[in-house]
């Protein structure tokens, strides 16, 4: 259950910050690319200064930077989002192999060990899986909370939602379009990268040649499973990450079911989810944002 | 552009990027032998991306090259593994590329109908078809196409010769899947300008709405943008396991599906130049895996380049609809 939690949070940083790319109207299928970055430079960072918190910063940090060539390529030129995203996963996964060959196999310096929260970790059940994590996992539940709130409960929030469904109106209104789309796009790099640093920093601290296998795309399907909502995101990142558990609970208990059936698990579920998902957004017609995936030309009417 | 990217990327190993590019360059064009090299890696490249431009047109975004790719491989590798050394060449041939062109058809076509039918994004269903495809290829390389011979290997018997597509040019690889990307350049090339079909794909692309009141059967259309690209790719396997490798494994070199997607775009989706950008997506890759042989230099350095110039590209487009003019701010100094 505890390690469900873990797995999880590799998927629900970056679901978050893809939400909040697409709340704005930006489609980022870079978010493979972003992670692998992130995954790669925060192992390297986490061995290099043998602080896995820094790491974790530093892998960070690189995602959000990669996630600014795609916002200069696709709302200051205005490309092509789709094939824009693409073509940072390429990168992504081009770039770490290209400067990770020499780190392949190497194992994280010193691991970030779990902290009990005092109280908390005590409730049965629910205490050991939840609050007796480290430190990102606790990040990870500030960042879908505060997330909730600024995007139901703020104004920014408000801004946010009014540039992705309708960029020219709140554009009339005063609102930054490319700005908001800029800041939002930004923290889901961010977040991107810190799913990635999570997965090099905790949950398989060592490096392997793209290493998030897939990782991204499951967050973008994750993203239409919560509606668009940072806490649906929760419930999402957790079901995925207690598959992907059990799934290595099966593989070590020496089951007959052949590995790559079971590999297989969590890419045939999400096609499932997302169709289920797709499904139930039309029906309550709550569907993705309206300007998702649209450049906003300020001259053109 | 994208050039000077990867030279940067480079450089942060203390190497010359210019003696990096020079190898690649004579990796890839440096002598008959490396370019006929070239043009083995342009096969794949030119097969897949004349399919998937069809279907970009029509905005239908097929991502799921690598997925159709494997699935067409192991199709076609189904028939060759099941045939007798004595048959005749030209039926196996046949059926194997029959076989390459409906495996991958039916691949794209499943997320084809789940767009059609329940609007659910093709994007993400292509993507996840790929990493299934991918665990389907796994399941039989580690079981019942496993050769018992191939000491726990996940490889399979070679192909037998009436299975193996003939070589062209003597002491080269190039094999015959090199005239099936000039047949499928041409076809796509005709079927876009010359008929109904193609004008319909390209109003669907640019409106949809209008395109539904204009009477044009959307769904028809789609199928079929869908089933050709993914058809394409899925012969692009078949050429390449029945050409190249000559038995079935684990790395059959589905990246190419990838890289399909950046030639298609940098041929702006047209046919014959995405065949010529084929070509020399095909140089860098076959200098790719000079360099990583000879110099050491990671492989991924071809990926950093392929999306800079991608990166390049796209940004360059808006100057191409757009004009730039640059205002000064009103100064006070400014004379009258």
């Amino acid at each position: 259950m505890a390690s469900s939690v873990r797995s999880g949070t590799i998927l629900l940083f970056p679901t978050i910050g893809e939400i909040f790319a697409e709340r704005s109207g930006i489609l980022n299928l870079g978010i493979e690319g972003m992670m692998v970055i992130g995954a790669f430079f925060g192992f390297v960072a986490g061995n290099l200064t043998k602080n896995p918190y820094l790491g974790f910063t530093v892998g960070m940090l690189a995602g959000g930077l990669a996630s600014l060539i795609f916002a200069f390529i696709s709302i200051t030129l205005k490309g092509n989002q789709i094939v824009a995203g693409l073509a940072l996963t390429i990168f992504g996964l081009g770039i770490t192999n290209f400067y990770g060959q020499k780190w392949i196999n190497t194992k994280l310096a010193v691991p970030a060990h779990s902290v009990a929260i005092p109280g908390l970790a005590n409730i049965p059940v629910i205490g050991p899986v939840f609050f007796n994590q480290d430190v990102f996992v606790y990040f990870s539940y500030i960042v879908a909370i505060a997330f909730w709130v600024i995007l139901f409960r703020t104004k920014s929030g408000v801004y946010l939602r009014a540039v992705g469904e309708n960029a020219r109106a709140a554009d009339a209104m005063g609102i930054s379009v490319d700005r908001t789309r800029y800041f939002w796009t930004f923290v889901g790099g961010l977040l991107a990268g810190a799913g990635g640093a999570y997965l090099t920093i905790v949950y398989a601290p060592f490096w392997l040649d793209g290493i998030t296998s897939g990782r991204g795309w499951i967050a973008v399907a994750l993203v239409i499973f919560a509606m668009w909502n940072p806490l649906y995101a929760i419930i999402g990142a957790y079901l995925f990450g207690g598959i992907n558990s059990l799934q290595f609970q099966l593989q070590a208990s020496g089951t007959t079911i052949p590995s790559s059936l079971l590999s297989m698990q969590p890419y045939l579920l999400t096609l499932i989810v997302v169709i289920v998902a797709t499904f139930i957004v039309r029906a309550k017609h709550i569907g993705a944002p309206r300007e998702l995936g649209l450049p906003f030309f300020r001259e053109e009417r | 552009m994208g050039l000077i990217a990867g030279g940067i990327a480079i450089i942060f190993t203390r190497t010359n990027p210019l003696t990096v590019y020079h190898a690649i360059l004579v990796g890839a064009f440096g002598s008959t032998y490396n370019f006929s090299e070239t043009l083995v890696a342009a096969i794949p490249l030119i097969l897949i991306s004349a399919g998937l431009l069809l279907a970009f047109k029509m905005k239908f975004w097929n991502i799921g090259a690598y997925g159709q790719y494997i699935i067409g491989a192991m199709c076609s590798s189904y028939i060759a593994l099941h045939v007798s050394q004595q048959s005749s060449s030209v039926l196996v041939l046949s059926l194997m590329v029959l076989a390459g062109l409906i495996g991958g058809a039916v691949w794209a076509t499943i997320s084809a109908l789940l767009k059609l039918f329940w609007e659910v994004n093709e994007v993400i269903s292509t993507l996840l078809l790929n990493y299934i495809a991918l665990y389907i290829l796994d399941f039989f390389m580690h079981g019942p196409w496993r050769d018992p011979a191939s000491h726990g290997f996940p490889l399979s018997k070679p192909f037998p010769a009436c299975a193996q597509l003939p070589i062209l040019l003597h002491r080269t690889r190039i094999h015959l899947g090199l005239v099936f990307g000039v047949i499928a350049t041409i076809v796509i090339y005709i079927l876009i300008k010359k008929t109904r079909f193609g004008y319909e794909n390209e109003v669907i692309g640019e409106n949809p709405t209008a395109a539904k009141y204009a009477g044009i059967n959307v769904f028809r259309n789609t199928l079929i943008a869908a089933g050709i690209s993914g058809g394409l790719a899925g012969l692009a396997g078949m050429a390449q396991v029945s050409g190249i490798i000559h038995m079935i494994q684990m790395e059959i070199n589905a990246d190419y599906g990838y890289t399909a997607i950046i030639v298609s775009w940098l041929g702006a989706l047209n046919p014959i130049a995405s065949f010529f950008v084929a070509i020399i997506l095909g140089g860098l890759e076959a200098g790719g895996y000079q360099i990583q042989m000879t110099m050491n230099v990671p492989f991924g350095i071809v990926g950093v380049i392929e999306s800079s110039i991608l990166f390049a590209l796209l940004g360059g487009e808006l100057f191409k609809t757009h004009k730039l003019v640059l205002r000064r701010k009103k100064s006070h100094r400014q004379i009258q």
